[in-house]
């Protein structure tokens, strides 16, 4: 069953035809959360919250267009409303007083792989939130340009000059603040910004 | 940054951000299918909120068996899509009482204290320019002509959760890290804002209509069928009703002024 039929039977109240459907997106939608938040618990909240709401609301939904955009838009201003809302603090002071840390690798144990990746969310964070949605869709989701000014509601031209300037905003704070990801490793060019 | 080194960065983008190592995708399918199967309305309730919640929940819950209490609590005011719940009835304050003073800015609203709340627009979704703000909502977007050389808002943002909520703020020139004031538009639909207990409420009038005057701080509740979000709110609100369109003004400019600026709404230029 292609993803429109899906669609429309869980409109009409099919589960199970959603099912497979959450299944499908959850990743992308767990993960636009986790990089807005930066946190997996409150990740996992909004995701669940995002399924529900968009299962609620499907009904209204043009099963012409793809489900994915959809989805992410919820799950972006959640993930945005959450930033705002106490809860925030409060998961805050859960990670400040977690007895285990979020991963039990040391960022100086990963892979130096990971660790540019890590150092480039920590550059992508420092860029203002609108900025840093139209990065995370763009790059780190790897939408396309269509897609991502499907999400956003803007002009894929809009995508472009947006991308454009978060990007020359971007490479500044890189230069300046990140130089793991400026200076070649020993006997390795090409891969640093 | 010139075309050539803009392709040449974003494909190092692309390159680098998929080394960033994710936690585990979890099992969400099954949490989902789990809660529509339990046939309980959603809600936007996070684990962490929940113990928070409980110690309300108890505290409301020993309220609730004193008859008293009880009887004040039901008790609420309605202004729009606006709720204004109180402990026990509130007087009508004299124009010129004493604002109490309050201490936790967590809004874009101007606040008594001198903590920037610029941070926080950063983080407000749905940010346009007032003209796309116009094209996405389907009710005009009138704008306060009063104080003359106020202008047009510094930032606009438009929050699309069911009802299109648009969100206006100016800047407040002699000290650009704080808000002047904001004002937000709510369409009849989906949005249900309640208030619970503001330090003070004032009944009032904006253009010969019932109005309510709010002094932080309290909690606000934004909720729909499916969706509930609380936020502490700090400063001074008025709130009112025009063709079917709640208005809430957020300053900490004096009553006598806030509603100048509400009854100087008109169609922006």
């Amino acid at each position: 069953m292609d993803e429109a039929t899906l669609i429309r039977h869980a409109a009409n109240g099919d589960a199970t035809a959603w099912e497979p459907l959450v299944l499908a997106h959850q990743e992308a939608v767990f993960r636009l959360s986790y990089l807005l938040l930066g946190d997996p618990d409150d990740a996992e909240d909004i995701a669940q919250e995002t399924f529900l709401r968009a299962w609620y609301h499907l009904k209204r939904f043009d099963t012409t267009r793809p489900l994915r955009p959809w989805l992410l838009i919820i799950a972006s201003n959640l993930a945005s409303n959450r930033r705002r809302s106490a809860g925030r603090y409060l998961s805050a002071l859960t990670r400040a007083f977690r007895n285990e840390p979020v991963s039990s690798t040391s960022i100086e144990e990963k892979s130096t792989r990971h660790l540019e990746a890590s150092q480039l969310w920590k550059a992508v964070q420092t860029l203002s939130v609108p900025d840093q949605q139209i990065v995370y869709l763009r790059y780190f989701l790897d939408l396309s340009v269509a897609e991502t000014a499907e999400v956003l509601r803007i002009a894929e031209g809009t995508v472009k000059s947006r991308l454009s300037r978060a990007l020359d905003r971007l490479r500044g704070i890189i230069q300046q603040d990140f130089p793991v990801l400026v200076e070649p490793r020993d006997g390795q060019e090409g891969n640093n910004v | 940054m010139n075309e050539l080194q803009q392709e040449l960065f974003e494909k190092q983008l692309l390159s680098l951000s998929k080394g960033l190592d994710y936690p585990r995708t979890p099992g969400i399918a099954g949490s989902v299918m789990a809660r529509l199967h339990g046939a309980t309305p959603p809600r936007f309730i996070s684990r962490r909120l929940v113990w928070s919640l409980t110690i309300i929940l108890i505290l409301f819950s020993s309220l609730m068996l004193i008859p008293p209490a009880r009887a004040a609590i039901i008790e609420f005011i309605q202004i729009g899509v606006v709720r204004i719940f109180r402990a026990e009835p509130t007087p009508l304050a004299p124009p010129n009482q004493e604002i109490p003073t309050t201490t936790v800015p967590m809004t874009a609203t101007p606040a008594p204290t001198s903590q920037p709340l610029i941070p926080l627009l950063e983080k407000l979704a749905g940010e346009m320019t007032l003209e796309e703000a116009q094209n996405a909502v389907n009710y005009p977007i009138l704008l306060p002509s009063y104080p003359p050389d106020l202008g047009k808002p510094d930032r606009v943002f438009v929050q699309d959760a069911e009802g299109k909520m648009t969100i206006l703020v100016w800047i407040d020139p002699q000290k650009p890290t704080q808000v002047l004031m904001s004002l937000h538009l709510i369409p009849p639909g989906s949005w249900a804002i309640d208030k619970f207990d503001p330090a003070l409420v004032q009944e009032t009038r904006v253009n010969g209509q019932r109005a309510i005057w709010a002094v932080g701080p309290y909690p606000l509740r934004l909720r729909n069928d499916d969706f509930e979000y609380m936020r502490l709110i700090d400063g001074h609100v008025l709130i009112w009703k025009e063709n079917d369109i709640t208005y809430r003004l957020e300053t900490d400019l004096p009553l006598e002024e806030a509603i100048k600026i509400a009854e100087s709404l008109e169609p922006a230029r």
